[in-house]
């Protein structure tokens, strides 16, 4: 991921040489999850993943693809209370793939931990299987609370997003009351107070070792000495 | 069947419903919990809990900070409560119907906590599932043979 700056035959124009901007600085969900994942058939019985989940002091198992292309599943311990023991069925002569989740939502191993807890929370689920290739961890709501640093270092989601609607608020209400207006000043302070949020998110980023360079690329890809050239 | 007094676990923390998010997070991690219960403010108040779920959707999934956020703010009150008597098969499907994972054992006071693990874990219903004429006697329980005769 090394940025390599041609300075060489271009004195006025740095040119660099590298694949889209990436941030790097907030943790991802291969920062946080379980590699102890265990797995079961779906042809098991439900009294088999019990067992399984009890001895691993598991909550989750994850039912592997059948064949290549086939989707992961997962079996969890809200499906076995919820569909066999709520009713009063037989977990022995239940079996995991009439109640496993399958396919299930699945995790790419960079997703940024912000994004997983949002995915979690838009989807209503609480873990999923990490995959790239193959199975490579699971991540649970219990992993971002105890594993992330959400409470050390929140990250708000979109801010860059959230500027530019501020800016262009800013601009209309200032144009529509006037620049001397206190609503005027009122909409800038409100866009000062995000770019200070976006710059103190930054500040971690320089001290994750970037330099102030590849900051101010990745906030501004579009300038003329952060355009990428690829060979 | 086995009651919910006899599976839940007994080890429970409270918090205040003022204490900050961060707070929570830092009683949740070091006491090793997934929920913690809001007790009543004054008589007749109901009880709440916040769980690792609730702090996830709503404050980490939107970059909230947890140090600027208060319990009360997340936190679900009043909430489903168990009687220590319930059947552990009628807190399973009282979780699925409603949704819950976890609910606060009150009785006279807060006794403990029951969850999907515990009736998963200390549960007999892998090795006593109800038959089917239990099943039919419950559901039907003026039916002439699922009459109940003491002694």
């Amino acid at each position: 991921m090394a940025r390599i700056s041609f300075s060489l035959c271009f004195s006025s124009a740095r040119f660099v040489v590298h694949s889209l901007p990436q941030r790097n600085t907030s943790m991802k969900a291969s920062d946080i999850m379980t590699k102890e994942v265990v797995t079961i058939s779906g042809s098991a019985t439900v009294a088999d993943a019990v067992k399984l989940l009890k001895d691993k002091g598991l909550r989750a198992l994850i039912v592997e693809p059948r064949y290549s292309g086939d989707p992961y599943g997962m079996i969890s311990e809200t499906d076995i209370v919820y569909k066999v023991a709520a009713h009063g069925h037989d977990p022995k002569t239940m079996h995991v793939y009439q109640i496993m989740t399958k396919p299930c939502i699945v995790l790419n191993p960079d997703l940024g931990v912000e994004y997983v807890a949002r995915l979690f929370a838009n989807t209503r689920i609480r873990r999923a299987p990490v995959i790239q290739g193959s199975l490579l961890g699971m991540v649970s709501a219990s992993d971002i609370l105890r594993k992330s640093d959400f409470v050390e270092k929140p990250k708000q989601l979109f801010i860059e997003d959230r500027i530019e609607v501020a800016r262009a608020e800013a601009r209309a209400v200032c144009k529509e009351k006037g620049d001397t207006s206190p609503d005027c000043a009122a909409a800038w302070d409100v866009l000062e107070e995000l770019q200070m949020v976006a710059s103190d998110q930054r500040k971690k980023q320089e001290d994750s070792g970037k330099s102030p360079f590849e900051v101010y690329c990745e906030d501004n890809p579009n300038a003329q000495e952060c355009r990428i050239h690829d060979d | 069947m086995m009651q919910a007094k006899e599976i839940m676990t007994k080890d429970v923390v409270t918090v205040s419903g003022s204490a900050t998010v961060a707070e929570a997070v830092k009683l949740l991690k070091d006491k090793g919990l997934r929920a913690l219960i809001v007790e009543p403010r004054y008589e007749g108040d109901p009880y709440g809990m916040v769980t690792e779920t609730d702090i996830v959707y709503k404050v980490a999934a939107h970059g909230h900070d947890p140090k600027k956020m208060h319990v009360y703010e997340i936190m679900t009150k009043p909430c489903i409560v168990v009687n220590p008597e319930l059947g552990a098969e009628y807190v399973a499907r009282l979780f699925a119907n409603t949704r819950i994972r976890r609910a606060p054992v009150i009785q006279n006071g807060l006794l403990g906590v029951i969850s999907i693990s515990d009736i998963l874990r200390k549960s007999d219903f892998v090795e006593k599932p109800k038959s089917d004429f239990d099943r039919y006697c419950e559901e039907n329980p003026g039916a002439r043979e699922a009459r109940m005769y003491d002694d």
